[in-house]
């Protein structure tokens, strides 16, 4: 008898290791969640625990993400969001960390920086632990099913990497999973979901989540991220449609399709905002990547075999549909990110998956007291020095989020930053010189290469055009254009804190995270300047980085 | 419980200061808001400046928990908060705006014998003084309010409460734009991101102040800028008797209509209630320490949290997703300091704690009265800054609900 769980009193099959959102989508479910004010219909959209669409009650517990939660048989989920008659004690009943000691360095964030940082520390003889909110160690980057079948890893970029680290990691580290820091205090102490963390040192290796520009249309069920289709298929298994669109900008485009195409899916197009041939403007940014080079024409080559078409400056400004999406307008840009009138075409889907960069998790770094600057991708990231020291004494940053440039500049990263906590730890250097030396020169050419990415792959400047007065800029707390618009006309804000004072966006349950750079942006533009490192930290500064269960809170860690 | 219509027009007139004025009221929060709409109101005097060195309504204003009463001990308490809860009961018509007054009844909860007896006493001291007030029985507060878990098995178990049912929440930000549109509307300037930095004195008298946005003349300067009151009467050497404070306050996941009344308990530092759109609002107790920053330890929420899933079972399956501080001016017998300063043209409106909000048409009405005829109002006659050395003091550590 296959495995089941129960939605809504109708029995839905899963298979081992599947999320509860992968289980729904597998069943033809795309929608789960009622807003408290449109009474729209939700379900997955970033899927990787950021946007709080997907929100379900879980075993009695409301607010659960579903994108997160496995699925395990006999569950019981449900639409319904209220506490009356919910039959759980309100705690999420994790174990704690094996041990309350002290460690010499805490990496929080098991992605390619954090298990870089946590093996070369380890390495050096430190006591490390390893703190990560998902059950596997990887991350986005090498996100896998809980029970993977064998040969599976094939679809997976440098998989010899991630096993390389993962058994330094098993072998040396204690590794913290299903554990989110949802506080940190100066010290360190880290309050996690698991139990308490204490260190001397810590890494943040929080990463990123998809970057998504609001349009109208952008919240109907079935249009979500590219994180989101990847997470679905990488970890649950499942195509996100039968007629995909693929849009945005960025090269994380080009796996999303092809593993889309390759789980046998029609992918009606990959609509690029940006233009490659950017990279052409800044010749020194591909010297000494050879790797990025091959791995893009690698993807470009699926796509040509799968006669998948790639087409360059498009966009999709809107999206279609009544319980579901099932179309979009994909326009044409011209050199200034602006529509070319009259290139509007009509396209017709059941998915799309449009995301334009990603944004990083910055709320621990924030909390801490890290400085954080205005980074190439128009984003904010951590400061930090050349062994990813941060502003704040014994907090070291790697990987995504000291500015977005991929995994393999995060590994890098980690390296340089677990090797330089290592060090502070008093332990032995886990590198040599020459080691040091290369990795800061692979660091170095990366980051050119990344910076060459942002300019060639940047949001198209004409985006905030296609919003209609009533598209939602903030999910949660649906709030339309019109009054992010009416806030700074009409009622003289200024910047964006103040905008979320006037109109709510960001004070809902993923407190900024979706919305964030959408609205400093349209901030900045309606005061007619540029985004300041402001704007963009009251969306990404939070008093809790997760929101907790009361229940849990009570119980101090 | 409904949710919440189409936010209302906020737009008032952004003015540019002015070089001098009749009065310049230092703090655009609902008290300062509330003061120069009752001056021009119920003096005619229109020539008002309202300063706020933020945006308007962004410091305590729009971090307390909402929570109107009226069930003070002490006659002297009873008749300020009863006259603003009076004011409340036709606020909405008065100032032509929507401010989601709902009347739904507040308790205060006992858990000692001595709380009990406090409280009984209370109740009986407010229905003298003219003040609607009920004391419940276990069983009666669950009739009233059917989530608080009355087992007397609890760490605190409750053993009864004060409960008066006129009392209850509004909307706070909607009142400080009420306010401030109908002061607008009667010619008072009202004017954001202007700091004072100092006073201008002239033969000891206060002749004005000095602002980010330069220097404004005045007859009379009144201050009403809660928590950093003391840091603004540093600035003419005058010391008021203040501790400033963070206090905490959170909000959860909106949630379906759960919890139909406000409950406040003063021995495990919960007040909690569910606003209009669904979410929890819960106050915590106060940061030990003296601060200026709006951010308090986060103990102090668990330990709130602690108590409150104990008393509310069911708030254990909520979120908090957002939790926030604000800072509290707490005076040594728990009461506010309203009126003369003992400086020429330099008024006084301070030391409400944690319980401004509740008072803020009533006070600024009786501020207004004190700055129009330079003498206080019989209202708040007794909260005379130099009651500290007189020693008349108005004792209201038992019912200003979060321990000071």
């Amino acid at each position: 008898m296959a495995d089941e769980i129960v939605f809504d009193g109708r029995t839905v099959p899963v298979l081992p290791g599947q999320t509860v959102a992968g289980a729904l989508w597998e069943a033809g479910i795309r929608s789960w969640r009622t807003t408290p004010v449109a009474r729209a219909q939700r379900g997955l959209f970033c899927g990787i625990g950021a946007c709080f669409d997907c929100l379900a009650t879980i075993d009695g517990v409301p607010g659960q993400r579903a994108c997160l939660a496995i699925a395990r048989p006999g569950m019981v989920v449900s639409s319904r969001h209220d506490l009356v008659g919910a039959a759980s004690p309100g705690t999420s009943a994790t174990p704690g960390p094996p041990s309350a000691a002290r460690y010499d360095v805490a990496v929080v964030g098991a992605g390619p920086a954090g298990l870089a940082a946590a093996a070369t520390a380890a390495l050096g003889g430190s006591r490390v632990a390893l703190i990560d909110g998902a059950g596997q160690p990887g991350g986005q980057f090498w996100r896998q099913r809980e029970s993977m079948g064998e040969g599976e890893e094939r679809g997976y970029r440098d998989w010899p990497v991630f096993a390389g680290l993962r058994s330094i990691v098993e072998e040396r580290v204690d590794h913290i999973p299903n554990a989110t820091v949802w506080f940190a205090e100066p010290g360190f102490v880290l309050h996690t979901t698991a139990g308490r963390v204490e260190a001397g040192r810590v890494v943040l290796a929080t990463g990123a989540y998809d970057r998504v520009l609001p349009f109208p249309g952008w919240d109907l069920p079935g249009v979500v991220t590219p994180g989101a289709a990847q997470a679905l298929l990488k970890g649950s298994g499942v195509a996100v449609g039968r007629d995909v669109v693929v849009a945005g900008a960025g090269p994380f485009l080009l796996p999303v399709a092809v593993g889309q195409a390759a789980a046998g899916v029609r992918v009606i197009g990959v609509y690029e905002a940006g233009d490659p041939r950017g990279y052409l403007g800044r010749p020194g940014s591909i010297v000494g990547v050879a790797g990025k080079v091959r791995e893009a024409m690698a993807y470009a080559a699926a796509l040509a075999r799968r006669r998948v078409p790639y087409r360059v400056r498009h966009a999709v400004i809107a999206a279609y549909g009544e319980a579901g999406v099932s179309g979009v307008d994909v326009a044409r840009l011209d050199n200034a990110g602006q529509v070319v009138a009259g290139s509007v075409k009509r396209v017709t889907c059941d998915a799309v998956a449009i995301g334009y960069g990603f944004t990083a998790n910055l709320d621990l770094a924030l909390m801490l007291g890290c400085a954080t600057r205005v980074s190439a991708d128009g984003g904010l990231a951590v400061m930090v020095g050349g062994e990813g020291q941060t502003s704040v004494p014994g907090v070291y940053a790697a990987g995504e989020i000291t500015g977005v440039g991929g995994a393999t500049l995060s590994v890098v990263e980690g390296e340089l930053a677990g090797s330089a906590a290592a060090q502070a730890a008093g332990s032995s250097d886990p590198l040599s010189g020459r080691e040091l030396a290369s990795l800061r020169r692979r660091r170095r050419r990366l980051r050119a290469f990344a910076d060459a990415m942002h300019a060639a792959h940047a949001p198209p400047a004409g985006w905030p055009v296609w919003l209609e007065d009533q598209t939602l800029v903030c999910r949660c707390e649906e709030v339309p254009y019109a009054s992010i618009a009416a806030a700074v006309t009409d009622l003289g804000a200024s910047d964006a804190r103040t905008v979320k004072l006037l109109a709510r966006p960001g004070m809902g349950w993923c407190q900024g995270r979706v919305c964030g750079y959408a609205t400093a942006e349209l901030t900045a533009r309606l005061c007619d300047r540029d985004v300041r490192r402001d704007d963009l930290a009251t969306y990404a500064h939070r008093p809790f980085a997760a929101p907790m269960l009361l229940g849990d809170l009570s119980r101090p860690t | 419980m409904s949710w919440v219509p189409e936010q209302p027009d906020r737009v008032w007139r952004s003015a540019e200061p002015k070089r001098r004025y009749q009065v310049v009221i230092v703090g655009g929060g609902g008290h300062g808001l509330a003061t120069a709409y009752y001056l021009a109101r119920n003096h005619g005097i229109t020539d008002v400046a309202v300063l706020e060195r933020g945006w308007l309504a962004g410091g305590n204003m729009a971090r307390n928990t909402t929570i109107i009463r009226s069930n003070y001990l002490w006659e002297a308490s009873a008749g300020i908060y009863e006259h603003a809860l009076k004011l409340w009961e036709s606020l909405e018509a008065e100032l032509g705006y929507p401010i989601l007054f709902s009347q739904r009844g507040v308790l205060n909860l006992a858990h000692s014998p001595q709380e009990v007896r406090d409280g009984m006493r209370r109740v009986q001291a407010n229905l003298l003084a003219g003040v609607d007030a009920q004391w419940l029985d276990p069983m009666e507060v669950a009739e009233v309010c059917p989530i608080v878990n009355v087992s007397p098995q609890l760490r605190y178990p409750v053993l009864g409460a004060t409960y008066q049912p006129r009392g209850g929440i509004a909307k706070h930000d909607y009142v400080a734009w009420g306010f401030a549109r109908a002061a607008s509307d009667l010619g008072v300037d009202i004017i954001e991101h202007c700091e004072v930095t100092g006073f201008d004195r002239r033969d000891g008298r206060v002749i004005g102040v000095r602002t980010t946005r330069g220097e404004i003349g005045a007859q009379t300067v009144a201050l009403s800028a809660a928590g950093h009151t003391s840091v603004l009467a540093d600035m003419v050497g005058l010391r008021v008797p203040l501790q400033s404070h963070a206090l905490q306050a959170l909000v959860s996941d909106l949630l379906l209509p759960v919890h139909p009344t406000v409950v406040m308990s003063n021995a495990v530092h919960v007040y909690v209630s569910q606003a209009h759109k669904g979410e929890l609002v819960m106050g915590a107790g106060i940061d030990a320490h003296n601060s200026y920053s709006q951010r308090g330890a986060v103990h102090v929420i668990e330990r709130q949290l602690a108590a409150a899933v104990e008393l509310f079972p069911v708030f254990a399956r909520a979120h908090v997703l957002r939790t926030w501080g604000g800072i509290v001016d707490v005076s040594p017998d728990a009461s506010p300091i309203v009126g003369l300063t003992g400086i020429e043209g330099l008024m006084i409106n301070c030391g409400w704690g944690t319980g401004g909000f509740k008072a803020t048409p009533g006070i600024g009405w009786c501020y207004a009265h004190t700055i129009a005829h330079g003498q206080p109002h019989p209202l708040n006659a007794p909260f005379t800054l130099d009651r500290f050395t007189t020693g008349a003091l108005v004792d209201e550590h038992g019912a200003a609900a979060v321990a000071h």
